[in-house]
């Protein structure tokens, strides 16, 4: 494990976050009062059995899900106070998002895919290009540009989905269960992409059981019923 | 735009299913540009019939229509100079019908109509001369039958008349022309005015006056003024005439009505269901891509440009479907007993095409905004949470 001192700032602060699910009639506390903070330059794996709350934490933290109490501030916002379309905007220009089936478009091209964000962004057609170009190479993908999602391996969607994911230059990287789809070689490939962009500056927050992924983090936290283990 | 690139190759994805939208969407489309040029059809083919020889009245027997009955206008020539007389007038053109036996050959039956060949509306010469006093002149069906201009066509009436054969007279054909008013099949010819009467033993009547009016006055002002000096005739406009007709012919507006909005239902139907299925299909990646911020105008924005190429793909078949069938059923209907032949069931212009097309359209896209607009209000971690392992 490496050190966890960082000297950024405070990039992300959630205070006392609560996620209450009604299902049935029944009350499900998936996330029960987690306070944290991820400073800029930070990598921070959340590990924990299946259904302690990973998956529900990272979607508070990436503006992604509203918590049911407490506070959640991104980049100096309050993503809790936010309005819907707010938060989409929000999440299109400060977060990246990369999901365990990686969820590209198959009918475009890893260069199409890349573009999308910033087409939304309203990025124009040559600087979108250029940009998405830059991030495939950056990814490892420099010859694969204009092949879609079925024609390449499950580990180069996943390096696709994470140049989607910088596409508009965000400041908090979130992947949940990165590595899900992949065998051991490949995930151990995607744990040093992730390094590298750490290394490089990216802000990283991952969900994960993959503990050589886990234990490639600057730190982790464990959760357990939705709460911080100690 | 990249997200319309999205929306069509992911048209392409499924290239059976869309294939099949296409088809049955085009096929309502085809039966709604039909009913649409059917609806609207027979009014403005029939007015444009009965405006052909520039007649803007017609003068009938009281209380029946032109030809309806075998009613006719008594003293004729002096309510023709009565009519003439009026300034609102510039001709009167009167019309004597009969059924007539050709003789000779096995006594076949002839529509035959005696105009005054200065002043009718009920034929164009296509070839020859207008009749003479001891002259015809004949329709396509008696020209196809063989006969040709310098031929002659002896006449006489029925046979109930005891000195019938005594009253066959000869004719010889001065001329070929095309009766705008004749049904499919019917053998027509014209006589001067006099020679019906001669033949038929109705000296001074007619079955219905055209009349033209003159240059700039409103028919139907005309038609009013005309009536009330003449209580003892029916005077209608072509207007009038067209309404009338299209009261009679309503079932028909009727039954385009209710195939075009049951074409309409079926494109809501069959798009709906074809996008319902294929946003399900997508319910994890819609979430995942709004997860990663792109908004749901944008989506929405998507799925509508999918439906739109569905339909325009299905409406351009489904107009040139619809024409061909136009074609075919014009050929059925224009064999309807009693009706002109001329009459066009199926009017075609591009205002109905735009119609038929723009209903296709409308129906598709709204038909996919529901399903669409329904997953846009998806919870998105909730859905990703069911989404993903
Ligand atoms: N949308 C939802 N509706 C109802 N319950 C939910 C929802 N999302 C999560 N939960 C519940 O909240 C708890 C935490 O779920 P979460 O997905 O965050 O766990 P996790 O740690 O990511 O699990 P895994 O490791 O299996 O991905 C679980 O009990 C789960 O069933
Ligand atoms: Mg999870």
């Amino acid at each position: 494990m490496r050190e966890t001192s960082l000297g950024g700032s405070a990039l992300l602060e959630a205070r006392d976050v609560r996620r209450e699910y009604r299902l049935k009639g029944d009350l499900i506390e998936a996330v029960r009062g987690i306070s944290l903070e991820v400073r800029s330059g930070d990598f921070l794996a959340l590990v924990g059995p299946s259904g302690s709350g990973k998956s529900t934490l990272l979607h508070l933290l990436g503006a992604v899900d509203r918590p049911t109490s407490g506070s959640v501030l991104l980049d100096g916002s309050d993503v809790a106070a936010m309005s819907d379309p707010e938060r989409a905007r929000f999440r299109l220009e400060h977060v990246g998002l990369v999901f365990q089936r990686f969820h590209l478009l198959p009918m475009l091209s890893a260069l199409e895919n890349v573009e999308l964000p910033m087409a939304e962004a309203g990025v124009g057609r040559r600087e979108r290009h250029d940009r998405a170009t830059a991030l495939l190479r950056r990814v490892g993908l420099g010859d694969r540009m204009n092949h879609r999602p079925g024609e390449i391996s499950g580990g180069q969607r996943q390096r696709v989905a994470v140049a989607r994911a910088l596409a508009n230059g965000p400041s908090l990287l979130l992947a949940d269960e990165p590595t899900g789809e992949l065998d051991r070689r490949t995930s151990a490939d995607m744990l040093e992409l992730f390094q590298s962009l750490n290394e490089d500056g990216t802000s990283i927050v991952v969900a994960t059981h993959d503990l050589q992924l886990a234990e490639g983090a600057r730190r982790q936290l464990v959760l357990v019923d939705g709460r911080i283990q100690p | 735009m990249l997200i319309l690139r999205y929306s069509a190759r992911e048209l392409l994805r499924h290239p059976a299913r869309s294939l099949l939208a296409v088809l049955g969407v085009a096929v309502a489309c085809a039966m709604l540009l039909d009913m649409i040029m059917l609806g609207g059809g027979l009014n403005a083919s029939f007015r444009s019939l009965l405006t052909t020889a520039g007649y803007e009245l017609r003068v009938s027997p009281a209380g029946t229509l032109p030809f309806d009955t075998g009613a006719t206008i008594p003293e004729a020539r002096a309510t023709r100079e009565a009519i003439e007389r009026s300034e609102s007038v510039s001709g009167v053109g009167p019309v004597l019908a009969a059924n007539l036996l050709e003789a000779g050959r096995d006594d076949s039956r002839l529509f035959v109509l005696g105009v005054d060949p200065g002043e009718q509306g009920i034929y164009v010469l296509e070839d020859g001369l207008d009749p003479g006093p001891d002259e015809v002149v004949i329709g396509r069906e008696l020209a196809d039958e063989g006969l040709s201009i310098g031929d002659s066509v002896v006449l006489r009436p029925p046979g109930s008349f005891a000195d019938a054969s005594a009253a066959a007279r000869p004719f010889r054909i001065s001329g070929q022309a095309d009766f705008l008013y004749a049904s499919a099949g019917e053998r027509s010819v014209a006589l001067n005015l006099e020679a019906v009467a001669d033949l038929t033993d109705r000296p001074d009547e007619a079955s219905l006056m055209m009349v033209r009016v003159a240059g700039g006055l409103d028919p139907e002002e005309v038609a009013a003024s005309l009536q009330a000096q003449f209580p003892g005739l029916q005077i209608a406009s072509v207007g009038q005439l067209v309404e009338q007709a299209a009261n009679r012919l309503s079932y028909f507006r009727q039954l385009a009505a209710i195939l075009g909005t049951v074409s309409l239902v079926v494109t809501t139907l069959l798009i709906g269901t074809i996008m319902a299925v294929s946003i399900n299909d997508r319910y994890g990646t819609i979430a995942a891509l709004r997860a990663i911020g792109i908004s749901r105008r944008s989506l929405v924005a998507a799925f509508a440009v999918e439906s739109l190429l569905l339909c325009l793909a299905a409406a351009s078949v489904g107009l040139v479907l619809g024409l061909l069938v136009a074609g075919q059923l014009e050929k059925i209907l224009s064999d309807f007993p009693g009706l002109p032949a001329a009459i066009r069931f199926f009017v075609l212009d591009t205002s109905r095409i735009a119609w038929a097309a723009a209903g296709v359209l409308i129906a598709g896209v709204g038909a996919a905004l529901v399903p669409a607009i329904r997953a846009m209000n998806a919870p998105i971690a909730s859905t990703l949470h069911r989404e993903e392992p």
